[in-house]
């Protein structure tokens, strides 16, 4: 029996790379948002949106339905950062169900047992030599991976044929928000 | 048939049917290719490397040497493939290698009769003369003459995986020692992989007689399996072998997940490749019996005393009916009493040590002779069919025999813990070599340490596994090893037998004698590595796994040193041949790299767009119409439609990066030539980088749209080095600056519109934007919405015509494209690609990557003058070099054809109209070229030696490659416009 593999894509979201300026206080930006920033591979879900740490002071910002507006908020809201809008320039492809862990394993060689990497956890690395963010999003083995825009078809020809290898069929449907 | 009745672990429910050279056999589901051969009787399956000598199956394990064969057919061909590792499917098709005509009559065979002259080195000594015979001549014959399988030289018609883990432990090996340890560190809760080359966990147990908490070895093997799978934490991979070591505590390992079927069903994989990340790992490998060295070893019919256990007690297959043993060890005996206990005739048990045996006397009532220090001098026979034996007083009884089983001792499967390039070391007592110093969190236990008894591996697996899950911080409770079977393990090894009379192998697979080793070691290879390379021995696809130690055994004989001194060699992965395809996994033919495709990729390819590659984008080249006979014809098009209406063209791919802070306009002053500080807000500026060395990094637009954000371009090549030389200066060089960087090359999706009819076109597109010559002059840049995302709109043109850039997020790309060709119709809006852009650059003398080499200075290019004295900035002080700045530099020139129906191309070199054509005259050379629509004649840019005062001279191209020199006319490199009339237009 084969466990079952869901991969669409988010539609419509906002995404943005938030840059602390020098000797900002993160607390502060924090602070603003009623949260801890991520001090490391992590995130964090804040009023629909989810931070994403990729490096030190470095955030990236997603929040569904907010592709015309994240930007523009975050610069607004948040005291001492640097914001540039992402939002077209990454696909998300949300990846769902049981062998979804799996999938990701054959691509990533990082440590994704659920012991090491589970809800809030993100990583920053690289999947079938290509660039990606991933980050869990539930409990329910539900997972975000952030790729270029460009390159999004390689990786969806990487996941289609690793799929097929794990036995996993891949059913893909546009998710909503 | 030589199949038993009973016993053993194969299914005699299932018989399966197999070919061999085209002939019809049948054996069972838990076969290998090999026990089934031997079970039909088979004997000769192979010929040998060198001399073409008949061979037989010498082994049951992947050390073998002699067996090797085709498998399957066609592109699914797969040769080399050892025999004796093969599971048996149904429909299995195996040749044998290495033969002409046949298997049975091998002309080849005659290098026996030469083989005085194919002695170790014999290529060197005897290809010399003429060199230039090499290689039309030699090299291609002896090719043909020697080797083994051929490729199919087919496409790989198999998919290959790849997969990763990670865990606590990795126990290589799932013998005895191996199964103790992961059952230990499971039950402990450890993360643990168990890998095992077999069909199935057991190692030994499922070929020896032996007990185990009072049950059979190998249904002892099948419970602890039965637990290991059980275990959420643990991971048991069969049919996997890890090949080799790498830094990081990184393993690999190939799984064959369908090399047991005919054909891998639709989808799935033959191989997969793992990486594995293990904190600790055990090399539990075993240990590999070593042949022993007397006259015909080699011939069918002599087997590994082990390997004769095996197929009896795990196939049910005996492998002769009248077997001599001949060994130097207690295990030999163990084969003895093997075969005793099945029926099968033992004649003789010839032993090189002088203590007689336990087992002698129960050996001997079974009606075999037992000879003390005693030896096998000679096998008689193509196939064994008798044997000569030197007893202790030195007269020799021949005794007739179809097999014989001979035991040299054990070398531990240390081959994995050298990866590393820690070289094992000798052990007296154990009289092998051992690890000294093991890769970073691995140890050998069991065989693979030294410790070849069952009691010893047993122990090692639970002790060594409990102590590790311990430091682990979860120790275990009280980890018992279970009781087994008692068993000796002496040996006294015997490297050779020198009153032999025929030719006696080392290495079975590269056909290196014990004769070979003696001529190395007088010819002064006297260095272990030395001996390896000039005999070969040790070099062929078994990677001397049964050769190494006589050899070593034998030079050191050979130069009065110890096993201490000779030493041993090194192993690099792969332990075992890897297929080249699992490598590459996923990553072969449109999938061998990630491609880059922008937002108006799939618009294009409707277009009809051929494409191109830069780096890994593909980017649009030219957009043939049906009418259109030749590319050239193509591209004049679409110069000629944007020079004189509109042209779109797709320059996504352009680095793009956001640079922001407080002090971001003083940092573009430290990484431009000319200064970017003052640059007013809503206005673009074209800037130069120079690398530290003086020379140009790379150019592009910086654009201010406010005083504390500016956004970068830099040419496609150059996206990823621009960004970390950004980064690097203000995170190492400039660490006091408050600035951000980050790359935004995927956020935009960008177009240039250029043509005099641009700003109509745009205009309409945008009615909301004032875009006329007063509210947005040349270099002008605004922000402003499109269907309400953040869109930007610059004046800038590379074309040299009028010409925006527009730039809407990436995921609206498509949609900018569409609906420019919707309004562009009433403007005849042409679609232009890399290739016309490409020749209006060259037309308006702009620098692009030909030009921009890594070569040139900001001089060379003519842009000297924008180079800042007012402030510092990377590269000043370097390009101030006297060689960078010499007054007979190359500089940027123009070239026309002076007969103007000349087409003229990149790359050949420039000389003086009278000058000969020798390199010392040489004065540059045409960086890039292009048939220029808009002048009617082929132009050119170059780099040309004082080139700047020489416009009007005429001076020609030289290309000897292409054939003939051109004479051509110097001009200035600007060929269009040189005013920039139309662009302010």
């Amino acid at each position: 029996m084969a466990d079952t593999l869901q991969i669409s894509e988010c539609q419509n979201f906002g995404f943005a790379t938030v840059m602390s300026r020098k000797n900002a206080d993160v607390a502060a930006i924090g602070g603003a948002l009623q949260v801890n920033m991520p001090a490391g591979p992590t995130c964090v879900a804040v009023q629909g949106a989810v931070l994403i740490g990729t490096g030190p002071g470095n955030w990236l910002a997603f929040a569904e339905g907010k592709a015309l507006t994240l930007a523009d908020e975050l610069t607004l809201r948040l005291p001492g950062v640097s914001v540039s809008d992402q939002s077209g320039g990454y696909v998300i492809f949300r990846i769902a169900g049981p062998a979804a862990r799996r999938l990701l394993q054959r691509g990533a060689f990082i440590d994704l047992d659920p012991s090491t990497f589970n809800v809030g956890s993100a990583a920053t690395t690289v999947m079938a030599h290509i660039g990606v963010v991933i980050w869990q999003i539930d409990d329910a083995e539900t997972f975000h991976v952030a790729v270029f825009r460009s390159l999004a078809g390689s990786l969806r020809d990487f996941m289609q044929s690793a799929s097929q290898s794990m036995n996993a069929p891949f059913g893909t449907t546009a998710a909503r928000g | 048939m030589s199949r038993l009745n009973e016993g053993g672990l194969v299914d005699r429910s299932k018989p399966l049917g197999f070919t061999f050279d085209g002939r019809p056999y049948r054996g069972f589901e838990g076969d290998t290719l090999a026990s089934a051969l031997i079970a039909n009787d088979v004997k000769l399956v192979g010929r040998s490397f060198k001399y073409h000598r008949p061979r037989g199956i010498l082994t049951a394990g992947s050390e073998e040497p002699n067996a090797l064969v085709t498998l399957r057919s066609g592109a699914w061909a797969e040769p080399n493939t050892r025999a004796t590792t093969v599971s048996l499917y149904d429909g299995l098709e195996a040749t044998s290698q290495n033969r002409w005509p046949s298997l049975a009559l091998d002309v080849m065979a005659i290098n026996q009769l030469a083989a005085p002259i194919f002695v170790a080195g014999f290529y060197y000594k005897t290809f010399m003369w003429p060199a230039k015979f090499w290689e039309k001549l030699y090299e291609p014959l002896i090719r043909r003459a020697a080797g083994l399988g051929r490729a199919s030289m087919l496409p790989d018609p198999d998919h290959y995986d790849r997969n990763h883990a990670f865990c606590d432990l990795l126990v290589i090996g799932g013998g005895p020692a191996g199964l103790a340890a992961a059952q230990t560190a499971g039950r402990a809760g450890l993360r643990v992989i168990i890998a095992d080359d077999d069909t199935m966990l057991g190692g030994r147990l499922l070929s020896e007689r032996l007990e185990i908490d009072d049950m059979s070895a190998a249904a002892w093997a099948q419970g602890i399996a039965a637990e290991l799978a059980e275990m959420p934490n643990v991971t048991v991979l069969t049919r996997t072998s890890v090949f080799g070591v790498y830094d990081g505590r990184e393993y690999g390992a190939v799984e064959r997940v369908q090399d047991h079927v005919a054909r891998p069903s639709v989808g799935q994989p033959r191989q997969r490749l793992w990486k594995i990340i293990a904190k600790r790992a055990l090399l539990a490998a075993g240990a590999i019996e070593r042949p022993l060295v007397f006259g015909g070893n080699d011939r069918p019919g002599v087997m590994m005393a082990s390997a004769v256990s095996t197929y009896l007690n795990r196939f049910g297959v005996i492998a002769g009916r009248r077997v001599v043993v001949f060994t130097a060890t207690d295990s030999g005996w163990s084969t003895a009493l093997d075969l005793i206990a099945a029926g099968v005739e033992v004649v003789a048990v010839v032993d090189s040590r002088s203590t007689r045996h336990v087992a002698a006397d129960r050996v001997k009532a079974a009606g075999a002779e037992i000879f003390l220090e005693a030896r096998v001098d000679d096998v008689q026979g193509r196939s064994a069919r008798a044997v000569d034996i030197r007893t202790a007083n030195g007269t020799i009884r021949t005794l007739a025999a179809d097999l014989v089983a001979m035991s040299g001792g054990w070398n531990p499967s240390i081959g994995l813990g050298s990866n590393l390039g820690s070289r094992p070391v000798w052990h007296e007592p154990l009289q092998s070599f051992v690890l000294d110093r093991t890769p970073p969190g691995m140890a050998a236990i069991g065989a693979a340490a030294g410790r070849l008894s069952l009691a010893e591996a047993l122990a090692d697996g639970v002790s060594v596994a409990a102590a590790i899950a311990t430091d682990a911080g979860r120790p275990s409770a009280m980890a018992v090893a279970p009781r087994c079977s008692d068993e000796a393990t002496a040996v006294s090894p015997m490297w050779h037998v020198t009153t032999r009379q025929t030719k006696a192998f080392v290495d079975f697979q590269h056909d290196v004698t014990d004769d070979d080793i003696a001529l190395a070691a007088r010819e002064g290879f006297v260095s272990i590595e030395h001996l390896k390379r000039y005999t070969t021995m040790g070099m062929a696809t078994d990677q001397g796994k049964t050769s190494q130690l006589n050899g070593h055994a034998l030079l050191a004989a050979a130069t009065g040193k110890t096993m201490a001194e000779a030493g041993t060699i090194l192993s690099r992965p792969p332990y075992l041949p890897v297929a080249i395809g699992v490598f590459a996994g996923h990553h072969r033919d449109e999938h061998f790299r990630p491609v880059r495709r922008t937002a108006s990729h799939a618009w294009a390819a409707e277009q009809g767009a051929s494409f191109v590659d830069a780096g890994q984008w593909k980017r649009a080249q030219w957009f043939a119409r049906p009418d259109e006979t030749s590319w050239l014809d193509t591209v004049n098009r679409e110069v000629t439609m944007t020079r004189n209406g509109v042209g779109i063209c797709d320059v996504s791919t352009l680095g793009k990066i956001d640079v922001h802070g407080p002090d971001a306009g003083v940092l573009l002053d430290r990484l431009y030539i000319n200064t970017f500080s003052t640059l007013p807000i809503g206005k673009a500026r074209y800037g130069v980088m120079l690398r530290e060395d003086g020379f140009v990094m790379d150019d592009g637009t910086a654009t201010r749209f406010a005083d504390d954000r500016f956004f970068l371009t830099t040419t496609t090549v150059n996206a990823a080095k621009v960004m970390q030389h950004i980064d690097y200066a203000r995170q190492v060089l400039w660490p006091e600056f408050d600035v951000q960087a980050t790359s935004v090359t995927e956020q935009w999706a960008t177009f240039a519109v250029a043509g005099p009819q641009s700003r109509a076109l745009l205009q309409t597109m945008l009615p909301d934007l004032d875009l006329s010559n007063e509210g947005f002059p040349f270099m002008a840049a605004a922000e402003f919405r499109w269907h309400g995302a953040a869109a930007r709109i610059f004046r800038l043109s590379f074309s040299g015509e009028l010409a925006f850039e527009v730039s809407v997020p990436a995921n609206l790309g498509d949609l900018f494209i569409r609906t420019a060709f919707q309004i562009g119709a009433a403007f005849d809006l042409v679609a232009y690609g890399t290739e016309a852009l490409g020749v209006m650059r060259v037309e308006k003398g702009h620098a692009a990557g030909n030009e921009i080499s890594g070569q040139a200075t900001a001089g060379d290019l003519g842009m000297g003058r924008m180079m800042s004295t007012k402030k510092d900035f990377i590269g000043r002080v370097m390009a101030q070099r006297p060689g960078l700045i010499a007054a007979d530099r190359a500089v940027l020139v123009g070239l026309k054809p002076v007969d103007r129906a000349v087409r003229l191309r990149a790359g050949g070199h420039l000389l003086a109209s009278d000058a000969d054509a020798v390199a010392a005259n040489d004065e540059g050379y045409v960086t890039s070229a292009a048939f220029s629509p808009t002048l009617g004649h082929s132009i050119a840019l170059a780099l040309l030696k004082r080139g700047a005062s020489r416009h009007g001279e005429t001076i020609r191209i030289h290309d000897p490659v292409r054939g003939g020199d051109i004479p051509v006319e110097v001009c200035h490199p600007v060929f269009l416009d040189p005013e920039g009339m139309r662009i302010r237009g």
